[in-house]
């Protein structure tokens, strides 16, 4: 059932979900394609869905409808790692699954779904295509979004290409964590290219992400030397306590000018949406208590993100 | 990469608030926003103040004058006995000039009133049972006093119990089609509603010609009359007796106006107000008898015009503005030139209007009643933008200056709508869009490309079509073209369905046979045979629904007629007849019928083909008994029917059970000629009758409870398009027969949060959403942006949102107006936000 290559060989995608009408990514209205898969492990990570390389299974227990109406998901699952939990619903247990998704197929209420899905790069082009009549009005277009997702670099290229052939604007949304000839194929590709950067100490990094930022501060470096006239965003996640200082912006920002004019910076407020995920995929949210940034610091950081010759 | 955040750069999810919450934040009391308003408006401001809780007064007069009349003249001819009536009720019903008014003309007694109309005595409309009138409590939204309930029981209802219209129909009625009408919202007749369903007046000829000009052009045509041609003599000459007679009441009523105002003046202290009822008394004298030579006279003839019409006869949704930026601009561009106005004195002017139909309340139903149009809603639907008759944007500084107005304007009125078409200048879909994102809900938007080839094919000329206005919630109509319509009815789609399900009964109904036989459910092999069970009760519905048309279409010029209206009808004064006596030559007749439940009925036809046919996840068996425990115990079979695939995402093969039920009802319609000659459109338009139609409906496949309210006009059932907008209107699109020109208004609603749409860029991308929703040729879209927060706090504390307005269906109300079941209903919208 899971294959990674369509019956051309072309590559398929492990894709965990595809946004319409989505306003924030990019010009117009876009669709986003998040793909699975991330090298990063950031601790503030608002799609923890999109962390792990295989499809997993997400059980929403507000969505169960418990064990004495039902109970369909234990009595299929070969593994037996489905047990019922005190309070009447169930308990996956992660050891025993092995994320084969029978049990989603059972589930009347949805509340067993695994996420992640090989999809061929037609199948995600019909469903971006939808929304053609969209973009042409608005100058939107495709975003392809993650997990990171030039880690799936011959799908993602495979997919740009095709969408440039089609005339559909695209961007990507990266880390900047993979492969240099995969960056550099992928950005001859794309229309615009929003580049994560977290943060400059590299241990700090090391520290919030689970990976050293050198690669990506080298790739951020090698992308504006071969491509000073794409369109890029850089963007920074403003978490508190990790990277809310003046300093680390002006850091930040005084690095993205030296490579050049031209390119754009972003700071994206902390946010706690993505929390109530980690508890879906049997994983512990540790940043439950922090707040996001307060308006006036967002402001303050703003100040100093303002680059000259935007 | 790893955070995707979604959220823009300055607001990330964090809660944006529209114009409108803020102001209900700040605890603003009601008045006019922006810039200096109030005080530059201070005359408006005034009105306003309260304004909310005056209360509604019954305006039985109209009534008592119309009856007193009309029993005296039995055995003549109905428009002359209408005529009489009419200039009756404009001799002697009581007027007043308000304070700090300009505007003049009011149809009932000072301050907010409804207006009583007899003559739809029945219970679609007014009290059907004199002996349960009781005059009202404190606290009752209507004040109906114990003069009102002698007058109403003594001297109007008895006589109207006698000549009642609604009766007539139920006696002339087939059995079988009486049956099935009398089935309480499985179709609903309502046609002894209001006289006749939304329209809007020739007001440009009034302002252009004056009402004399009319009232001789009749004289003269009844002095060439051939004294010999017996037709003429039967049926031409008492219609254009009838428009002289309401020609001079008209002029007569506007002058004691004129009379009265110069009397106040005469006793006025104060020497401002005392010149302008001089002014007042003025322009009255002038309006509507002769053409208008200013802004001033313009506006006062337009509302007179209109004052009239509303105490000749109920029309649905009340009469319309028409295209008010394209009539008044020349009075209003003349005036600015040469420097007699201003921009506020025209806003004043305009405003006065609004407050003059904001007055005026609708009732249908005492109090109590199951709601059918909640929150006292009427839709003088006021069209700006658009095209001119000659195909060229009709955009102009005065369509500008009312969108200013709307959002400076508190009360929802007017129903604002605004016509776009390709051409539809940026510029004036930038103020249209900033508009809606106050947050109250207008403009109303409507696609000149949709509507015009619609208009066209259906018989009207390129001039014609490109000059339509919106009258009602969604209804276009072509002046001097189109005839009347009498009130549609409504099909209930989800009753249908518990027929098909329950082999002809209906469990609301005692389980007796409603519909046809056809079959038990049980022994369908296959999808297809569900399929057409389901379109053989469509179509025994849709055939008593015709049958029904025609027999009140037939019956109403026996009892109601209407000369104002028709003396602004150039085919009706070409023909001498009145408008409701079809058909009159060259008019055309385009009525609609409603479907109601369409979205419900798409997905529990998608949940009973996926889960019963295709995958074999539940028998029939099972289904139909959760559906009869209403899924007591059966939540299980629930929770698959609720996440089977739904309308609304873009699924082909959902939205093709919404396109072959859609191209069901259109080859009957295509097949029906009505009473007139006409066509009967397939339209989805619920206003909120799909809270009462759901009602009578069990439990459904779809997951839907018994007695929920149904999926509402063509919109997905509540909170399930989950993909987003896009794909709503792609789905939409879907269900569509472009092909066939039997189809009328698709009404959507959409709702969006305001920090989806967040600061310019977000105008720009609501600006794009609405031009692709024009290339994808809908009918009609209307925006709530609002906050769930906001809804769900307003739920909790009344007082405070008092003037929260929300966009419920072709119009907006106050939020705390409507029933529980209704706010419920909006807040479970699905909100787009991504």
């Amino acid at each position: 059932m899971v294959r990674d290559k369509d019956r051309k060989g072309v590559p398929k995608g492990l894709v965990f979900d595809i946004q319409k009408f989505s306003l924030h990514d990019g010009p117009g209205i876009r669709t986003v394609v998040f793909l699975k898969g991330c090298p990063l492990s950031c601790l503030w990570c608002s799609n923890p869905e999109g962390q792990g390389k295989a499809p997993e299974l997400v059980y929403r227990r507000d969505r169960c409808i418990g064990t004495a109406q039902c109970g369909q998901c234990m009595e299929i699952c070969l593994e037996q790692a489905i047990e019922v939990d005190p309070s009447g619903a169930v308990f996956i247990d992660r050891d025993r699954c092995n994320g084969c998704g029978d049990c989603s197929h059972v589930c009347p209420s949805q509340a067993l779904e695994v996420s992640g899905r090989w999809v061929s790069v037609q199948e995600v082009l019909a469903i971006v295509e939808e929304d053609d009549a969209f973009y042409a009005r608005s100058g939107g277009g495709l975003t392809l979004s993650g997990g990171e997702p030039l880690a799936q670099g011959a799908f993602s290229l495979a997919l740009l290409r095709a969408a440039r052939a089609r005339g559909i604007d695209t961007a990507i949304e990266t880390t900047g964590l993979c492969n240099w000839k995969t960056l550099r194929e992928a950005a001859s590709l794309a229309d615009r290219i929003f580049f994560d950067i977290k943060c400059l100490a590299s241990e700090r990094h090391q520290r919030v992400t689970g990976v050293s930022n050198q690669p990506i501060v080298d790739n951020f470096r090698r992308l504006r030397d071969a491509f000073p006239d794409l369109e890029t965003v850089v963007r920074t996640p403003i978490v508190p306590g990790v990277n809310d200082s003046e300093d680390e912006i002006q850091a930040i920002r005084g690095f993205v000018q030296r490579t050049g004019r031209g390119c754009r910076y972003e700071l994206l407020p902390y946010h706690g949406f993505g929390g109530p995920k980690y508890a879906t995929l049997g994983k512990r949210y540790t940043l439950t208590h922090l707040r996001p940034p307060s308006a006036a610091r967002m402001q303050a950081l703003q100040r100093v993100a303002t680059l000259p010759h935007c | 990469m790893l955070e995707a955040f979604q959220s823009s750069p300055t607001s990330p999810g964090a809660r944006v608030l529209t114009p409108q919450e803020a102001r209900i934040e700040r605890g603003e009391p009601i008045g006019l926003v922006g810039d200096g308003a109030q005080s530059k408006r201070a005359r408006i401001q005034r009105m306003l103040e309260g304004f909310r809780e005056q209360p509604i007064r019954l305006n039985v007069e109209r009534a008592r004058l119309l009856t007193e009349s009309m029993k005296t003249s039995e055995g003549q001819p109905m428009v002359l006995r209408w005529a009489k009536a009419l200039a009756h009720i404009l001799e002697h019903h009581p007027i007043h000039i308000e304070q700090d008014e300009i505007l003049v003309g009011s149809a009932g007694p000072p301050g907010r009133y409804a207006v009583v109309y007899s003559e739809l005595v029945g219970p679609g409309r007014f009290y059907t049972h004199p002996y349960e009138l009781v005059p009202s409590k404190p606290g009752d939204p209507i004040e109906m006093t114990e003069q009102d309930v002698a007058t109403l029981k003594e001297e109007i209802l008895p006589y109207w119990e006698a000549n009642s219209y609604h009766k007539a129909i139920m006696n002339a009625l087939p059995e079988e089609t009486r049956c099935l009408m009398e089935r309480i919202f499985v179709v609903t007749p309502t046609a002894s509603g209001r006289s006749m369903l939304a329209w809007a007046h020739d007001y440009e000829k009034v302002l252009e010609r004056g009402i004399a000009s009319i009232r001789d052009e009749a004289a003269r045509r009844l002095d060439a009359l051939d004294p010999f041609d017996a037709k003429a003599q039967v049926e031409s000459r008492p219609f254009l007796e009838a428009v002289g007679l309401v020609g001079d009441a008209m002029i007569a009523f506007a002058r004691r106006y004129g009379e009265l105002a110069a009397a106040m003046a005469e006793s006025e202290p104060g020497e401002e107000r005392r010149r302008e009822l001089r002014e007042i008394a003025a322009v009255c004298q002038r309006v509507p008898e002769h053409p208008a030579r200013t802004f001033h006279e313009a506006v006062q003839s337009q509302w007179f015009v209109q004052t009239v019409s509303r105490l000749e006869q109920a029309v649905g949704g009340v009469v319309g503005n028409g295209r008010i930026d394209q009539y008044l601009y020349p009075y209003y561009r003349q005036d600015i030139d040469e420097g007699r106005l201003t921009e506020d004195e025209a806003l004043v002017l305009l405003e006065s209007i609004w407050v003059g139909m904001a007055r005026s309340v609708d009732v249908y139903a005492k109090p109590g009643m199951p709601s059918l149009t909640d929150g006292f809603a009427h839709w003088e639907a006021t069209t700006v933008g658009g095209l001119t008759p000659d195909g060229r944007d009709a955009s102009n500084e005065l369509s500008y200056l009312i969108l200013k107005s709307k959002r400076e304007f508190p009360l929802n009125y007017p129903d604002l709508a605004a016509r776009i078409h390709a051409r539809t200048p940026n510029a004036f879909l930038h103020a249209v869009c900033e508009t809606i994102k106050d947050g109250s809900g207008f403009p109303k938007l409507f696609c000149d490309d949709e509507i015009i080839p619609l208009l066209v094919a259906k018989g009207g000329t390129l001039e014609e079509a490109n000059d339509y206005c919106i009258t009602g919630c969604s209804e276009t109509k072509m002046l001097n073209r189109e005839g009347i319509a009498t009130g549609c009815a409504w099909i209930n789609l989800g009753a249908i369905l518990e027929m098909t399900l329950r082999n002809g009964r209906m469990n609301c109904y005692g389980n007796s046979l409603v519909g046809l036989q056809t079959g038990d459910p049980r022994t369908f092999q296959s999808f297809d045979e569900m399929w057409n069970a389901f379109t053989r009760q469509l179509e025994n519905v849709v055939r008593h629904t015709f049958i029904q048309q025609y027999v009140a279409d037939t019956l109403k010029s026996r009892y109601i007629a209407s000369p104002m209206f028709s003396m602004l009808h150039d085919l009706c004064m070409a023909d001498c007849k009145d408008i409701h006596s079809g058909p009159i030559e060259g008019a055309l007749y385009l009525g609609f019928f409603d479907v109601m439940g369409f979205g419900t009925v798409i997905d529990s036809l998608a949940a009973l083909r996926t889960l019963v046919f295709e995958e074999g996840k539940l028998s029939m068996d099972t289904l139909l008994e959760a559906l009869d425990h209403d899924f007591e115990g059966y939540e299980a079979v629930r929770q698959m029917c609720l996440n089977a695939p739904k309308y609304g995402n873009y699924d082909p093969e959902v939205d093709r059970i919404g396109h072959d039920i859609e191209a069901r009802f259109i080859d009957l319609a295509r097949a029906h000629k009505t009473a007139f000659g006409g066509e009967l459109d397939l339209r989805y338009v619920s206003v909120t009758s799909h809270i009462p139609l759901g009602a009578v409906v069990g439990a459904t496949p779809d997951g839907r409870k018994a007695r929920e309210p149904l999926s509402e006009s063509i919109s997905p059932s509540q909170g399930r398009d989950v993909r987003g907008p896009t794909a709503t209107l792609a789905s939409i699109s879907a269900t569509k027969c472009a092909q066939h020109k039997e189809r009328a208004a698709r009404l959507l609603n959409m709702k969006l949060s305001p920090a989806s749409i967040a600061g310019e860029a977000g105008t720009r991308k609501l600006m794009a959403l609405v031009r692709t929703a024009c290339d994808m040729r809908m009918w009609h879209i209307q925006f709530n942006i609002v906050n769930r927060d906001t809804l769900l706090a307003a739920q909790r504390d009344p007082e405070k949102y008092r003037n929260l307005l929300v966009r419920v269906a072709g119009y907006s109300a106050y939020f705390v107006d409507l029933t529980p079941a209704l706010q419920s209903e909006i807040i479970r919208r699905t909100e787009h936000e991504f």
